[in-house]
């Protein structure tokens, strides 16, 4: 599969997708001028590895700040990936963010993904 | 609203106004506000404390300068779990309508920054109301009056139309500032706002300015100058169908009388054009039907007249307007084997012959799934006591199948009663939606609730007698009976808190009662129908339609007669297939009842008693008949129930103007067919069981001629009565007489004197198929059984030699010596019986002869008794001398013949005569047809002398009349227009006949007109007795 690899800017975060390094990750700040639009790429490389995924998959979320539209996207994003076998998220929130720790609760009962929580 | 989602809807109040700035007062009012939509003033205070406490009002803002002013990701993600949660609850509708409250939220203020609108935005997406309705709603709400807002969903109503906007439609109406209505087309739900100074009634509640109320089925909008403005009349701005509809219906002064004198409808005037539903309202017996039933077309008015676009009905004309009509009656008339799918499907093959296959299948499927019938397609519909559809799916059905055929006018008796309410408000939403898209609708409609009622565009309400009172909007008719008796708050036609309005309430009034000195309701009205006209007359003036002359559009195409019985056939033919109980029953009752009767029957009769022979069974006469009533009866039932059973569905195929012709000839295909399978398995098992070898297509061509008479006569009476039960009470009627005359039971000689001509057999019985069956059967059986078909030949010449020498000739003898010995007596009795018998002996010599002059004697003036001698008398003894002696050779030499045969059949060594004889020749048979059991050989009758016995070898004379088809019974041949024909085929022949004619007063139904015609002259002649 190709490899998705985008630069973080000061409103888009930084996007790895990489099946044979088993790196998959978002991270950054996420308030893109059209959202649907920004995620729509990831949306859809994640259908397509869906169909043939890596026994296990750890998709890391290390978000700094996300808009409102973003996070209708990021909800999108995990719930594609409820489509994959053994996908784990971890969600990365800098230890003194409370704000990002609670979104991160929230999304964890918004979908059926092994969610894990970690400072840093 | 649950509890829940109201604390979500809270929530999500709160996060959108704490976004930039946070909230303002006014934002806080207005969530007060659409808390009291929905709360009492203690929840009131709970759910804002609530939203204070999440919005953070009454705390100091915290002044970060240095930070932006973003959403935090917790309120972001907090917005999507929320409207997660209310996806799971609300309908889109109801969604739609958060929707709308969050914008006018943020409007109250004016305070739309980019964060609110950011949440609001997504709100929307996660609803999944798609971005281009968004946009719309979001215009809506914002729109001030000062931009220039140009949609297509939306209708402007001001004083003046702006020439410029291309898709906002626009009215013009005299009010000050704007009204604006919004159609969100994916939930077809409609709201308003009001942009301006006056008070604007919405149901008699003034619309607060600038704020969004939903437009519901049935409001009204009143401006201050009394104009009103209807839903139905705004709504179909939005909808583009309409215009491209040409109608008009115009009944004018209908009446309409029973034959008993009474008034069924009294001055009914209706002018509509497309695209209404208009509601039939009245106590029982006010001629709701009747009303119905006048302007459908299905009675006819007693005076005044109907026209759809110009063209009256019962005219010349009226074949042009055929199809333009649809009726659904109060019945459900449907096929209830067939499956909702197959109902729907054939009726729309009678009803376009032009479709193919896959133009049908869209069609019928693109209408079940308008009526949200689609997943049930494939269920059989089944009745009250089988239940498989719900009562408002067999209603929609019936709905359905005249829609398919897209009739521009439709009438529904009453489609609402026996559902439940919400089946109720389906159907009436249904039938709501049509009228939108340009059909003009009537509903019979009994009380109806407040949201039903309401959905009418007019509602005509009748009095008994036929009284029309009240023809206009249907919640002004509340108001009007309350002005018109003075009742306190005349002016709300709905109730001022929950919108509702009381149809009841309409018939408390028209129908009140005076009350007596003690305080009791009397019998007497207040107002008596025919003052309620009067004054319904002078309030209001008829409005008028702009009359069309135009065609109306129609799509029927009926298919080619053919093709129709095809379609008709098969729809039948699945149907009782679909029947188990009905199949199985049909299938085993000609088995069992063959091994029934022929299993009773069969038993050790050969001279030892030790096994059966056919020969030697002396019941096979009596069977043969029981076989012949068999193939009548399972004829006549199987037939006799099919057109009542189809009666309904008949009605509603009436409007289409189908071949009756054809639909007969497919019900004859099917139970000739069904026929031809029943008699085969009883021939084959009979004949199996008894032995009776090489006759099966015989009997089985007989049973089964006589089983389609017996299927045609079925159907007349099915055609002609009205229900099942009399029917079959009428089946012994029919069966009796047939096994009485079938000639077998009782003798044709012997039956009472006014019905029988000895020596033929009587007319009436020669009306009873039975005989004729039971004649070539028996005659068949006979004659050409592979034994008797050899002798019979010279059996016929031995019999008849030998009756005509010791019989005939002995008998004239006795008859001649007496008169020798007598003819110079002067007695007055020997004188007649002399006449008599010189009569007979010259009739029958005469006949003999073929001439009068035998012999040299002139038989005219021989047995003429003035000039009779017994010189003359020994002559013509001599004579008859002369004919005994050669019948007696005639006799010796088919004996001769006879035996010569026999001996040549024995020698050779394969044949044994006496087991084809066992096999094949029945000993009872054959003395039943020879008449062996009579002790008279001889009669006289009528001055002639008749042959009692064998009369399966009596070959008939011709007759001078060639129309003259009767012979003696058993005869073996028979004649007609002058040549001779084979008993058997004959026969089959005179049965077909029968069949034939009886399928003609089937199809001019004389039968049903006959009885039409006695019921007519039988209720004349009780009203007479009554007067």
């Amino acid at each position: 599969m190709e490899i998705i690899n985008l630069e973080g800017t000061e409103d888009t975060p930084k996007i790895i997708l990489d099946k044979t390094n088993k790196i998959f990750e978002i991270s950054g700040r996420s308030l893109p001028e059209d959202s649907a639009e920004f995620y729509q790429p990831v949306l859809s490389w994640l259908r397509e590895y869906a169909k043939d995924p890596l026994p296990e998959t750890i998709f890391d979320f290390k978000l700094e700040y996300f808009n409102t539209a973003s996070s209708k996207l990021i909800l999108d994003v995990l719930t594609a990936l409820e489509e994959i076998n053994n996908a784990k998220v971890h969600w990365y929130f800098y230890e003194e963010d409370e704000d990002m720790e609670e979104a991160g609760e929230e999304f964890s009962e918004l979908v059926d993904v092994e969610f894990e929580l970690k400072p840093y | 609203m649950s509890e829940e989602i109201l604390k979500a809807l809270t929530q999500l109040y709160a996060i959108i106004t704490k976004q930039d700035g946070g909230v303002t007062d006014t934002e806080r009012d207005f969530v007060i506000t659409i808390f009291k939509e929905d709360l009492d003033q203690d929840s009131i205070k709970e759910y804002l404390a609530l939203y204070d406490e999440f919005v953070g009002y009454g705390k100091e803002v915290e002044d970060e300068p240095d930070r932006k002013k973003l959403t935090s990701v917790k309120d972001s993600v907090k917005t999507l779990a929320i409207c997660r949660k209310i996806n799971k609850t609300l309908t889109q509708k109801q969604k739609v309508v958060v929707l709308i409250k969050l914008l006018e939220l943020v409007g109250s203020d004016r305070n739309f920054s980019s964060q609110r609108m950011e949440i609001i935005n997504t709100v929307s997406e996660v609803f999944n109301i798609v971005n281009e309705e968004y946009k719309l709603i979001e215009s809506f709400i914002l729109y001030t009056g000062e931009d220039r807002l140009d949609k297509e969903d939306l209708l402007i109503a001001r004083k003046r139309a702006d020439e410029e906007l291309q898709f906002t439609k626009q009215l013009e109406v005299s009010i000050s500032g704007e009204l604006i209505f919004l159609k969100v087309r994916s939930v077809d739900m409609y709201f308003i706002r009001y942009l301006g100074q006056e008070e604007i009634l919405l149901n008699g509640f003034a619309i607060k300015r600038g704020l969004t109320s939903h437009f519901s089925h049935g409001s009204t909008i009143k401006t201050p100058v009394g104009d009103a403005l209807y839903y139905s009349d705004l709504v179909r701005h939005f909808l583009s169908e309409v215009e491209s509809v040409s109608l008009s219906f115009v009944a004018s002064d209908l009446q309409k009388q029973f034959p008993n004198g009474a008034f069924g409808l009294r001055d009914v005037n209706i002018a509509e054009g497309p695209g209404k539903l208009i509601g039939i309202m009245g106590a029982s017996g006010a001629g709701k039907t009747t009303l119905l039933n006048v302007l459908s077309g299905i009675d006819m008015p007693t005076a005044g007249s109907i026209k759809i676009n110009g063209v009256e009905f019962f005219s010349d004309e009226s074949e042009k307007i055929k199809g333009v009509i649809g009726y659904v009656s109060q019945d459900d008339l449907l096929i209830e084997e067939l499956t909702v799918y197959q109902n729907l499907y054939y009726n729309a093959k009678l009803c376009f012959a032009d479709f193919s296959e896959e133009e049908l299948e869209k069609r019928v499927m693109s209408t079940l799934a308008n009526l949200g019938l689609d997943q049930r397609k494939d269920l059989r519909v089944g009745n009250a006591l089988d239940k498989t559809i719900s009562g408002g799916q067999r209603k929609r059905l019936n709905i359905a199948l005249e829609l398919i055929r897209e009739p521009a006018v439709l009438f529904v008796d009453e489609p609402t009663s026996g559902l439940s309410s919400r089946d109720s408000e389906n159907v009436i939403d249904l039938l709501k939606e049509l009228s939108l898209k340009g059909k003009l609708i009537f509903v019979v409609i009994h009380q109806p609730s407040s949201d039903i009622y309401k959905m009418f565009d007019k509602m005509m309400i009748m009095d008994v007698g036929g009284f029309p009172i009240y023809y206009g909007p249907p919640v002004e008719a509340i108001t009007y009976f309350k002005a018109a008796t003075n009742q306190v708050g005349a002016d709300k036609g709905q109730c001022p808190t929950c919108g509702n309005v009381n149809p009841e309430q309409i018939f408390n009034i028209i129908e009140a009662k005076v009350v007596d000195e003690y305080g009791e309701f009397t019998n007497k009205r207040k107002v008596n129908p025919t003052q309620w006209k009067e004054l319904y007359d002078t309030t209001h003036k008829p409005e008028k339609v702009e009359e069309i002359h135009e065609l109306p559009p129609r799509s029927l195409k009926i298919p080619t007669y053919l093709k129709q019985t095809l379609i008709f056939a098969k729809r039948d033919l699945l149907s009782k297939l679909s029947n188990k109980q009905y199949m199985l029953i049909n299938l085993l009752e000609a088995p069992l009842l063959a091994i029934i009767l022929a299993f009773l029957v069969r038993y050790k009769n050969s001279p030892d008693s030790l096994s059966y022979v056919f020969r030697f069974n002396e019941n096979i006469p009596v069977y043969l008949m029981m076989a012949i009533i068999v193939a009548l009866f399972m004829g006549l039932t199987v037939s006799a129930e099919e057109i009542i059973k189809d009666r309904k569905i008949l009605k509603r195929e009436s409007f289409l103007n189908l071949s009756w012709n054809s639909y007969l000839l497919s019900k004859v295909t099917i139970l000739f067919a069904l026929s031809a399978i029943q008699t085969i398995l009883f021939t084959v098992i009979g004949n199996l069981i008894l032995e009776i070898h090489g006759m099966t297509l015989t009997y089985w061509l007989v049973l089964f001629t006589i089983s389609c008479t017996a299927n045609v006569m079925g159907l007349n009476i099915s055609s002609a009565f009205n229900s099942a039960v009399t029917v079959y009470i009428l089946i012994p009627l029919l069966i009796i007489p047939q096994m009485v005359l079938s000639g077998l039971l009782f003798n044709f000689d012997k039956l009472n004197e006014l019905v029988s001509t000895k020596g033929k057999v009587p007319v009436v019985a020669d009306m009873m198929s039975s005989r004729w069956a039971y004649e070539a059967i028996a005659v068949r059986q006979f004659k050409d059984n592979e034994y008797e078909s050899k002798f019979y030949d010279f059996e016929k010449d031995e019999f008849q030699a030998d009756f005509k020498s010791s019989y005939w000739v002995k008998e004239l003898k006795n008859r001649l010596n007496h008169v020798i010995e007598n003819h110079k007596s002067t007695d007055d009795a020997t004188a007649a019986k002399i006449r008599g018998n010189l009569e007979l002996i010259k009739n029958e010599l005469i006949d003999e002869a073929g001439t009068s002059v035998v012999n040299d004697i002139d038989l005219n003036i021989a047995c003429d008794p003035t000039k009779f001698s017994t010189a003359i008398g020994l002559e013509l003894s001599r004579y008859l001398e002369k004919l005994a002696q050669k019948y007696l050779d005639e006799y010796n030499l088919a004996v001769q013949k006879k035996e010569k045969l026999i001996y040549g059949l024995e020698k050779s060594f394969s044949y044994d005569l006496g087991d084809i004889k066992n096999q094949h020749y029945n000993e009872s048979l054959a003395d039943l047809v020879r008449n062996l059991s009579s002790k008279e050989r001889i009669r006289e009758f009528n001055g002639r002398l008749l042959q009692n016995v064998d009369p399966i070898f009596n070959v008939p004379k011709a007759p001078i009349n060639s129309i003259n088809y009767r012979t003696h019974f058993f005869a073996p041949v028979k004649f007609l227009f002058g040549a001779t024909y084979d008993t058997y085929w004959f026969n089959l022949s005179v049965i077909w006949g029968m069949t034939l004619i009886m399928y003609l007063t089937l199809y001019f139904e004389l039968l049903r007109k006959v009885i039409v015609a006695m019921e007519k002259v039988g209720s004349k002649f009780a009203r007479k007795e009554k007067l």
